[in-house]
């Protein structure tokens, strides 16, 4: 069986609180793979990871041997910190000088200088703001980029005596041209990069949620979170989303083939009502749903974006013995289409039915895994589950 | 059968009630008929532009607070086009809701990455700053002297200068606007801006890509604006500045409220009641009360959201509404169950 799944020393920290420690888990095609564990092991918050809602802090996930979260190396975080360190004090003699070509004699003026630093934190900030390292250098250069071109197309009108000669006075040539002449093919340089997809890789380059649902990766949530205000044939429509190609323009004129491919999405959103067994409420609001037919919906939803890989977060929370066994049929079944089901859940009869293989998490670390049997019987597991004394003490 | 079915389309009761507007100019209203007209031209105007606004905040749930700079480049654009270069009315309507979409997507591609209210902080100022370049930049908008003698639109060769033409001329325009809003929202466009108004975190867990949508969104909301803009300018022969202040995007925003948010009836109807209340009241104020009927706009609103805050259209009757009709048309169609 191919490893559809690939987590490996897989972390995530909050500040200074440890979420997820070096977790390495796969999930093979076809599998229903269960992470079991207590409240605040950092189930969610893996799946959060998974899904991108979080950037993990270290570590790698590859998705059917697609990367999607790379690692970066500390000497690679270190050499993009010192460029930017590098750019800093290029741009510090960058902006007087910009400043004295457009207005003359005002090179050592101290607002001049305060202005530039000013500035020049608010790009630093802005590249700052964008949190999550790796996509630190992308913001670095997007910036950049921007100032550099705006720098550089000035200076192309200057030369062309395009613009008005305001510095002709003041012998700054030998500084501003210069610059200029690097800080032009520099930022087409940048833009090349910007638009390679392995460079963005190389630089971590990061794919929102949106794009880990259109690769295969569908999932639903602990608290549901459903278009309550919208009918429950909307709500399965909306998964249909990343499977739609219609744009603006087709729907403007409501061409043929956005007629056509709405009317199937209709018939194909009411086969996905009827597979979770929700056919007859098909034109309810979702908000007016039972709990136990809500967690269903959302299923139905994940399943209607055409996943390899459904993650689905304690779906049986909530549900009485009656549910719960048909959840468990439902799961089944959706094992049969080909979907791999990655399960969080509490429940443990439920999950000793379901599962092929467990991993328990404890504290944010990887405590046990293995076939349901193996799992029952771990000391590690019960110690966790019955609690331990002072298990946790050392850690 | 049919028949049933399409009684309850709404798109078929804004055929009909626009049909009724048609029959408008022929009643016997004597010599306030043309008053009457001008009222109505008003409250048209001022549904397209709510129609625009509501995809924003009602049908992607951020509030927009800079509307009104949209309709002000609208009302610009047509002014200066049919100055300087005489243009056909149907070439400078694309031609200003065009550059209406051109700086929506410029002002949403960078600040819709914000959040709730500092987006709206941001749409506020940059309705003060396109005041502020109208005002200032002499050499295009000619400032606070605003600009007088817009040539009146023609049509086939003949100038419209009566009332019923230039209601007749927004009754087509809000005919356009409804398609194309009624449209969209019933599409994958449509689907993926209810979803982010409702749940955004799912929104994007369901492959909607937040900022794209966004910017699509206020793009096509800011080209609707200028167009009402572009009407605007065409039919009042004159802009100034200051027709485009702030105050013009709260009073959309209440028609709004008002009416429910993100229910394209509600909005309508928003418009429909609190636009010619206004007239109402100068009729019914005394003289000197006359400026305190914003007051009584204020008196409207807090009622109204202390007895019914979704407004009276709400957006989840008209969800449900829509769902109902569906299914209709499926059973009708022998698609459905």
């Amino acid at each position: 069986m191919d490893t559809i799944l690939k987590v490996m020393r897989l972390s995530k920290s909050f500040g200074g609180l440890t979420a997820l420690r070096e977790i390495t888990l796969e999930a093979k095609q076809g599998q229903i793979v269960g992470i079991i564990g207590p409240n605040g092991a950092g189930k969610t918050t893996l799946f959060n990871c998974l899904t991108s809602l979080y950037y993990p802090t270290g570590g790698q996930i590859e998705f059917q041997e697609r990367p999607i979260v790379q690692e970066v190396s500390e000497t690679k975080k270190r050499l993009i910190k010192r460029c930017a360190m590098l750019f800093f004090v290029l741009g510090l003699i960058w902006v007087p000088l910009f400043w004295s070509v457009f207005v003359p004699h005002t090179f050592f003026k101290v607002e001049v200088v305060l202005l530039g630093i000013f500035i020049l934190s608010i790009r630093l900030l802005l590249v700052r703001g964008l949190v999550r390292f790796q996509i630190w250098a992308w913001g670095l250069m997007f910036v950049f980029l921007i100032s550099d071109l705006w720098f550089a197309s000035w200076w192309l009108t200057h030369l062309l005596s395009l613009g008005p000669m305001i510095g002709t006075g003041i012998p700054l040539y030998y500084f501003t041209v210069p610059w200029g002449i690097i800080a032009g093919p520099f930022s087409i340089y940048l833009m090349l990069q910007l638009f390679l997809r392995k460079v963005r890789q190389l630089y971590g380059f990061r794919l929102g949620p949106d794009a880990i649902c259109r690769l295969g990766m569908a999932r639903t949530f602990q608290n549901i979170r459903l278009f309550f205000n919208l009918s429950v044939l909307d709500n399965v429509r909306i998964g249909f989303h990343v499977q739609m190609r219609s744009g603006v323009l087709g729907i403007l004129l409501k061409t043929r083939s956005q007629r056509d491919e709405e009317g199937l999405t209709t018939k194909e959103a009411l086969k996905y009502l009827r597979f979770v067994g929700l056919d007859g409420r098909a034109f309810d609001l979702a908000g007016a749903l039972a709990y136990g037919e809500q967690r269903r919906l959302e299923i139905a939803r994940a399943l209607a974006s055409n996943p390899q890989l459904l993650l689905l977060d304690e779906p049986a929370a909530g549900m009485n013995a009656q549910e719960s066994s048909e959840l468990i049929r439902l799961i089944f079944k959706i094992r049969e289409k080909g979907i791999t089901v990655l399960i969080i859940e509490h429940d443990m009869k439920v999950m000793m039915n379901l599962a092929d293989n467990i991993y328990v998490l404890d504290y944010g670390m990887l405590i046990a895994d293995g076939t349901p049997d193996e799992i029952k019987t771990n000391p590690k597991v019960i110690k966790a589950y019955l609690g331990g004394g002072t298990a946790h003490a050392e850690t | 059968m049919r028949w049933q079915l399409y009684k309850k389309d709404p798109r078929f009761v804004f055929l009909s009630l626009i049909f009724l507007a048609v029959l408008l100019p022929w009643l016997p209203l004597g010599a306030s008929t043309n008053y009457i007209l001008r009222i109505m031209t008003t409250a048209v105007l001022y549904m397209i532009l709510a129609l625009g606004l509501n995809i924003v905040p009602g049908f992607t749930g951020l509030l927009d607070l800079g509307y009104v700079g949209f309709y002000g480049i609208g009302a610009y654009t047509s002014g200066l086009l049919s100055i300087h270069y005489d243009l056909s009315l149907w070439v400078i309507l694309p031609l200003a809701a065009l550059n209406g979409a051109l700086w929506g997507t410029l002002l949403g591609a960078p600040t819709l990455r914000l959040t709730g209210d500092y987006f709206a902080i941001v749409t506020f100022g940059f309705s003060e700053l396109v005041v502020l370049v109208l005002r200032n930049e002499l050499w295009l908008t000619r400032g606070p002297m605003g600009l007088p003698g817009i040539p009146p639109p023609s049509i086939f060769g003949h100038p419209l200068t009566r009332d019923w033409e230039f209601f007749y001329l927004v009754l087509l325009l809000l005919m356009i606007v409804l398609l194309v809003v009624t449209r969209l929202q019933d599409s994958r466009l449509g689907r993926a801006w209810f979803a982010i108004r409702e749940d955004e975190i799912a929104a994007q867990c369901c492959g909607v890509n937040l900022i794209r949508y966004k910017v699509t969104a206020f793009a096509i909301s800011a080209s609707i604006g200028a167009m009402g803009g572009a009407f605007y300018a065409k039919w009042f022969q004159f802009i100034h500045p200051d027709m485009f202040k702030f105050w013009e995007s709260i009073l959309i925003l209440c028609l709004i409220v008002f009416g429910g948010m993100g229910s394209i009836a509600g909005t309508m109807l928003g418009a429909l009641i609190l636009i010619p209340l206004s007239e109402v009241l100068r009729a019914v104020l005394p003289q000197g009360l006359f400026s305190a009927r914003y007051l009584i706009y204020g008196l409207v609103l807090v009622l109204m959201m202390r007895w019914r805050p979704e407004g009276l259209v709400p957006f989840e009757r008209a969800q449900a509404k829509k769902a109902k009709l569906l299914q209709e048309r499926l059973t009708v169609s022998g698609d459905g169950e």
